[in-house]
């Protein structure tokens, strides 16, 4: 158990993963249609850039954990229902491939 | 002036600090209810439970899933599907996994081990 356990993952790699576990959390408080709206948009994002960005671009993997916990913030604030404002990615993407 | 602003504040405060006492209070019995070593789950019941959340996890093959499996190396996750599925588990069980504890957990094994042992599991 002990062998695979820490070094595994990077730093950087670790905050993703809690940035990840973030929103997961935060879309918990939400009502439920809007959380596995939440949680389908946050997936796939994440699914994506981890196939899509360079391992090695740190600069901008830090811009977009920068960006996500800004984003994460955003959607912990009971204001925020729903995930529209979070979303300006996967419509910029859409549009671009339309 | 001042003992009047004091007043009201004290006024306005009263109010939602009853309510959190009141909250609190309710959550402790729930957890003392949960955390009784009386009915604490028995270790078949975790693994059966563990092993119907990861096969419900849409990427997994549900025939592949064993109480050895490891995510990763055995069921072809990454490591953001191991968040969502230790993420799914916290629910099931009704826990609050810590950062730290939730990177270690790779495999149903670990998965078991930990939620057997922990004492809050229901």
């Amino acid at each position: 158990m002990g062998a695979s356990i820490g070094p595994r993952l990077s730093g950087m790699q670790k905050q993703v993963l809690a940035l990840y576990r973030g929103f997961l959390r935060a879309a918990r408080s939400k009502p439920v249609e809007e959380r596995r709206q939440i949680e389908s948009i946050v997936s796939a994002e994440f699914h994506k850039n981890s196939k899509q960005v360079d391992r090695k671009n740190f600069i901008y993997i830090e811009y977009l954990l920068h960006r996500g916990k800004k984003q994460l913030d955003q959607l912990k604030s009971p204001d925020t229902v729903g995930l529209s404002s979070l979303s300006v990615d996967s419509s910029r993407t859409r549009n671009s491939s339309s | 002036m001042a003992s009047a602003l004091r007043s009201a504040i004290l006024r306005h405060i009263r109010v939602p600090a009853t309510q959190a006492l009141a909250a609190n209070g309710s959550r402790l019995t729930a957890v003392r209810l949960m955390s009784s070593h009386d009915d604490h789950i028995t270790k078949d019941e975790v693994i059966n439970r563990v092993l119907d959340v990861v096969k419900c996890f849409p990427k997994v093959d549900p025939s592949k899933v064993s109480p050895e499996v490891h995510f990763e190396k055995d069921l072809g996750l990454d490591s953001l599907d191991t968040v969502e599925i230790v993420m799914a588990l916290e629910e099931e069980f009704k826990l609050e996994i810590p950062d730290k504890e939730a990177v270690r957990i790779e495999s149903c094994e670990h998965a078991i081990e930990y939620i057997y042992n922990h004492p809050m599991s229901s």
